[in-house]
């Protein structure tokens, strides 16, 4: 065999391996990446467990415990849930909407939402308290894709700007019993994007200054503590 | 579908080809080359210098060529003004009378026919060498390469050339790239893959240029049409690592673009209409199956990949306006992150591929440097390479090809 071909084989064979061995060190990195929201996944459902028990105790206990935007957002799912929002919308970008690992922690993320929705919900009525809560219903598919992601952002702006705000972001074609009950609940009808503010049904979005008109006129004149979810699509 | 999906492919082949270039680089062919000693021949030698407006470097080019270390009764120079209009034939002038020196002025024909008129006036020698008039060589770059001729096959020697005193960053990146084209250069010829014999200090057999008819304007590439030729016609093309020589080149992006353009149109033009019949060729070895499928190629994806790039910028620029259009600016700009986790770190394929093909084309870059010790400092040229480089290739890829299919001749200044 010439030189030449030799290295030619010699060359093809190195770049092939070479070019294996990155896409698969990559691949295994994304792996990972769900393994660890996997993990942060059960510590979750370990604390939602905590929680509720915590509401179940604190049940006959007085409502001045709970004085809205202060003890209520510390006692439910708080910044952690936001942060596993953020990397599972990153992991959604890495690995696609419709890998199967990133389906299944969606579904778990949604219950942990539609459960925090509910205890926030009781909590309301039980202390007679009136927060702002946005149930944030979207859809990947290309039918709303870029007015999706632009309400999206418009909603993470509230929330970061007025953090009395308590935004629960859905997508709306993920194939989970709670969620689909939610939305019968909540009447929500196929068109994107949909919104729920303080149980009254929204539908579109055009621009900023319009959406801030569906909520109270007075959350703008003020600003309470801290939040919990975040709008980002998950 | 996303667009950086159609740079895969090339990617793939700019990795084989770096590895191929290393693989050879260690391959026994090369390292005999690296091993080789200093010639202790001396046979007769002329050295051409057509010359065109050069009146500036003329005296430094021919001083330099005065100054090498190589028996003065074998060796003459011949400076041929092809009709320059500026001062350059009264500086040429002033070497009449030097021993060594033959001064010849002729009406302007293009540099082709100043070669072969040098080249006819000089039938004392066995081997005839060019140097362009805006280039410079070190003392001992001539028996560098003499000693490459001791195999009569051997049709013609090239030099590794570099950049003369490299000032102004555009400079330096250009000799960053002719750094990388020293270990290119070295590789290539092991294999006799080699398709130009530049003018900058490029030696010939003199009885091979007239066997195969002399030089031809070759679509204002004389040198890369005479290679071609030469390698059709069954000559090898050897390269001497250590046969150092300075070139003067563009200070500035439009001039760059300029001379890479008459470069790279006349690659196509010489290869696509006059020389087809050697791509892909197993006959013409490394210069069939490697160099020229793959110089083509190159020109394809250079284009392509910078087509990709400034889509896929400007897709992600309407998409971002879109999405935070009708929010406070002050809230788009603000930083928003939440903490800093390896979970967050942005590695893909494509980017870690991309950075091991720029590593390989650095090392490479280094491998030149040590080959064919060249002074200097290589860093910016190396930085301003890496990160400018291929933002500008893309406007000669461009025009090259744009020329090549409206049938646009330029001037070659």
């Amino acid at each position: 065999m010439s030189i030449l071909n030799r290295n030619i084989i010699i060359s093809f064979v190195i770049t092939v391996v070479l070019i294996s061995t990155v896409v698969y060190a990559i691949n295994y990195l994304n792996q990972k990446r769900v393994a660890e929201l996997s993990t942060i996944e059960n510590q979750l459902s370990t604390e939602t467990l905590s929680v509720e028990t915590q509401y179940a105790l604190l049940e006959n206990a007085p409502c001045e415990n709970f004085t809205q935007g202060s003890s209520t957002e510390d006692t439910l799912l708080s910044q952690e849930v936001s942060d596993i929002g953020d990397k599972l919308s990153y992991t959604e970008d890495k690995l696609g909407i419709k890998d199967p690992q990133v389906v299944q922690l969606k579904n778990q993320y949604t219950l942990l939402e539609i459960r925090d929705y509910i205890l926030t919900q009781q909590l309301a009525k039980t202390c007679h308290l009136n927060p702002t809560v946005v149930l944030y219903f979207y859809t990947n598919s290309g039918e709303c894709k870029d007015t999706c992601d632009r309400a999206s952002y418009a909603l993470s702006y509230l929330r970061q700007t007025y953090p009395s705000i308590r935004v629960y972001s859905f997508d709306y074609n993920l194939n989970l019993g709670a969620l689909k009950t939610l939305e019968q609940v909540e009447k929500i009808q196929p068109q994107f994007p949909a919104f729920v503010i303080n149980h009254k049904q929204y539908y579109g979005f055009t621009n900023l200054t319009d959406f801030q008109k569906n909520f109270p006129a007075s959350l703008f004149a003020t600003s309470t503590a801290a939040t919990s979810t975040k709008a980002t699509k998950k | 579908m996303s667009l950086e999906v159609l740079t895969y492919p090339f990617l793939f082949v700019a990795i084989f080809f770096e590895v191929f270039l290393l693989v050879t680089f260690l391959s026994a062919p090369a390292k005999t080359r690296r091993a080789q000693t200093l010639s202790t021949k001396t046979p007769n030698i002329a050295i051409i210098v057509p010359c065109w407006n050069e009146e500036h470097t003329i005296k430094g080019t021919v001083d330099s060529l005065l100054a090498l270390d190589y028996p003065q009764e074998n060796l003459t120079i011949v400076l041929v003004d092809d009709g320059s209009t500026d001062g350059t034939a009264k500086v040429m002038d002033t070497f009449i009378g030097t021993p060594q020196v033959t001064v010849i002025h002729k009406e302007n024909g293009g540099k082709h026919s100043a070669v072969n008129l040098g080249i006819e006036m000089s039938p004392q020698a066995e081997f005839v060498g060019c140097l362009d008039a805006d280039s410079f060589v070190a003392p001992d770059a001539l028996r560098e390469i003499i000693g490459y001729f001791d195999d009569p096959k051997v049709g013609a020697v090239t030099a590794a050339m570099s950049v003369h005193e490299p000032k102004l960053w555009i400079e330096k990146m250009q000799h960053a790239d002719y750094i990388h084209g020293i270990t290119l250069r070295h590789v290539i010829s092991s294999l006799n893959g080699l398709y130009v014999t530049p003018g900058p200090f490029s030696f010939y057999r003199r009885d091979m240029i007239l066997s195969v008819g002399g030089f031809h304007k070759g679509h204002n590439t004389e040198d890369l049409e005479m290679a071609l030729r030469m390698q059709r016609a069954g000559f090898l093309i050897e390269n001497a690592p250590r046969a150092r020589v300075y070139t003067k080149t563009p200070k500035s992006i439009p001039a760059l673009i300029k001379q890479r353009t008459r470069w790279t149109t006349g690659f196509l033009r010489n290869v696509i209409y006059d020389y087809n019949d050697m791509i892909g060729n197993p006959k013409f070895g490394t210069l069939g199956i490697i160099m020229l499928p793959l110089g083509l190629l190159a020109n394809v994806s250079g284009i392509l990949m910078f087509v990709v790039i400034i889509a896929q910028f400007i897709i992600n620029i309407v998409k971002r306006y879109t999405i935070t259009s009708g929010v406070p600016l002050s809230y788009t700009l603000m930083p928003h992150f939440t903490e800093f986790s390896w979970f967050y770190v942005p590695l893909t394929a494509l980017l870690v591929l991309s950075v091991f093909t720029l590593t390989c084309g650095v090392a490479i870059m280094l491998l030149g440097k040590k080959i064919s010790k060249t002074p200097g400092d290589l860093f910016i040229g190396i930085v301003t390479y890496l990160f400018l480089y291929g933002f500008i290739a893309p406007f000669w890829l461009i025009r090259s090809a744009y020329d090549l299919f409206t049938g646009t001749r330029r001037a070659w200044r």
